[in-house]
């Protein structure tokens, strides 16, 4: 199951391969793998939350991110945080107020860039759930190396000797940038170019979510 | 009438004051609020700083430790943050555990002064292997009016950079440990960090970079802990952080780097300008 993306001239991602309805039980789940980085998402909702954390002009979301390790951090807190506001720039909560869509991410590999892998498989996740959505989002990592050059989807090498990583999600309406989640030291120079580079490579991962929602379609 | 006009009709509220170039302060919408700054105002911690960005007041106070560095990094003392956003702060908080919002603008502020490497903690290491310092550098918020990220970042720097370390003799042999308080070190600390909020608000037609924003103005840019915020330390960025809201145009980040380092060079001057008064009164 799943699509082997095109390897493009200008820029080449690893390859990416997706597939809906992997759990049965939740209202809608993806797995995606990307190069040999893989995340689970399933999406719950809209559903009944308590009171206390409900809010009546929105829905609320939770995200829960579990690592193959078990053990939460403050680092994982970070990360739900990122998905979650990420999450709610991209889903229409307001037509389901006082109510929760819970979405658990749980990593299955880590071979370098797994925060855009979980956004990813949690936008292709919410796609498969049904929850309305403003608008899409692609979530692409770059490494700057030691000589200053700019890796786009780097191995877990790269990440390790590399100065500084960048990880930008862009959404798919006007191809702004949503969040932005760096680590390291780098000019401003860099930072354009790396932004103008995971910009470009926004639309690859638009495209296969394209190819992905077109085969599942014609299955239903 | 303009508190009632406020509560009835919030986003137009809002609207009729953007579209008219101002914003609901009185400020332009690139007018950063006044800094106030003091240093060495706790008397019981070993460095601190009180910073007032506007209403955001944020106290920043550094307590030191002996302990034996990791096994892992022999070399390497170690610089703890911790950020405290009691109920008083605001009406968003609850007392209890630390929340999720505190724990991660906790990791937010301790990740600019990593990647900053402003502080090297090779410094904070005594005797490879047996003794390094532990900076254990509490902040607590008194206020929490928006740009939160930014008052950390000054009131933390602001403290590092008044820290003095005592001096310490160890005796390799016997495993002595002899603190001096009376002699002491400032420690080093590389460049200077500033961290600059940036909200974007959404009228039709356009979008608007706020910079500085108050937390009203958050709320209305797409929630609390969405901003665009920059850091930089010298000429370098050190991060750029975002994390949903309304998205960010291409013109509105160039626009955003460049008031980032206009603001860096104010908030460089405010610190320095308070060390040198620092060191006058000490000297007195």
């Amino acid at each position: 199951m799943g699509i082997e993306e095109e390897k493009p001239k200008a820029f080449q991602l690893k390859p990416m391969k997706c597939e809906f309805n992997f759990l049965s039980k939740s209202d809608g789940s993806a797995i995606l793998s990307q190069g040999d980085t893989v995340a689970v998402v399933s999406v719950n909702g809209p559903l009944d939350i308590k009171s206390t954390s409900q809010s009546i002009e929105k829905s609320t979301l939770e995200v829960l991110y579990c690592t193959k390790g078990g053990k939460p951090s403050v680092a994982d807190r970070y990360k739900e945080n990122v998905i979650r506001q990420t999450c709610e720039a991209a889903v229409l909560g307001s037509l389901y107020p006082r109510t929760g869509i819970t979405v658990t991410i749980q990593e299955l590999e880590d071979f370098g860039g797994l925060l855009s892998c979980c956004l990813n498989c949690t936008c292709l996740a919410l796609l498969n759930s049904g929850v309305s959505m403003r608008c899409t989002y692609a979530a692409i990592t770059c490494a700057i190396d030691e000589s200053g050059d700019i890796v786009l989807e780097p191995s877990k090498q790269h990440l390790d000797t590399a100065r500084a990583t960048m990880t930008f999600v862009f959404d798919s309406r006007e191809k702004n940038l949503v969040t932005s989640v760096t680590e390291g030291v780098f000019s401003e120079d860099t930072y354009k170019e790396a932004l103008a580079r995971c910009h470009a490579a926004s639309d690859l991962v638009f495209n296969f979510y394209r190819e992905i929602i077109r085969k599942y379609a014609n299955v239903i | 009438m303009a508190e009632i006009y406020k509560l009835i009709h919030p986003l137009k509220y809002f609207n009729d004051y953007i579209s008219r170039e101002i914003r609901p302060d009185g400020r332009k919408f690139h007018e950063c609020r006044n800094i106030k700054l003091n240093v060495n105002s706790l008397k019981t911690a070993e460095a601190s700083a009180v910073v007032k960005c506007g209403n955001t007041t944020v106290v920043c106070g550094i307590q030191l430790e002996l302990a034996s560095p990791k096994a892992e990094e022999p070399d390497f003392g170690y610089l703890v943050t911790n950020l405290e956003l009691p109920a008083l702060c605001s009406s968003k908080y609850r007392p209890g555990p630390p929340s999720d919002h505190a724990q991660v603008t906790n990791y937010l502020v301790s990740n600019i002064i990593v990647n900053s490497k402003c502080i090297d903690l090779k410094d904070l290491c005594i005797v490879p292997d047996k003794l390094a310092w532990v900076l254990y550098c509490d902040m607590v918020c008194l206020d929490n009016d928006g740009s939160l990220v930014d008052a950390c970042i000054i009131a933390l720097i602001s403290s590092l950079k008044t820290l003095r370390l005592p001096t310490v003799t160890y005796d390799a042999e016997t495993e002595d440990i002899n603190v001096d308080p009376d002699i002491r070190t400032p420690l080093k600390v590389y460049g200077l960090p500033v961290a600059t909020s940036f909200s974007v608000y959404k009228l039709p037609e356009r979008d608007i970079l706020i910079t500085d924003p108050s937390i009203y103005e958050e709320e209305m840019c797409g929630g609390i802990g969405s901003n665009f915020i920059v850091c930089s330390n010298q000429s370098l960025l050190c991060g750029t952080q975002k994390f949903g809201g309304s998205n960010l145009p291409p013109e509105s980040q160039e626009e955003a780097l460049k008031i980032s380092r206009d603001r860096a060079n104010v908030v460089e001057k405010v610190i320095e300008t308070c060390l040198a008064n620092n060191c006058e009164i000490n000297e007195i």
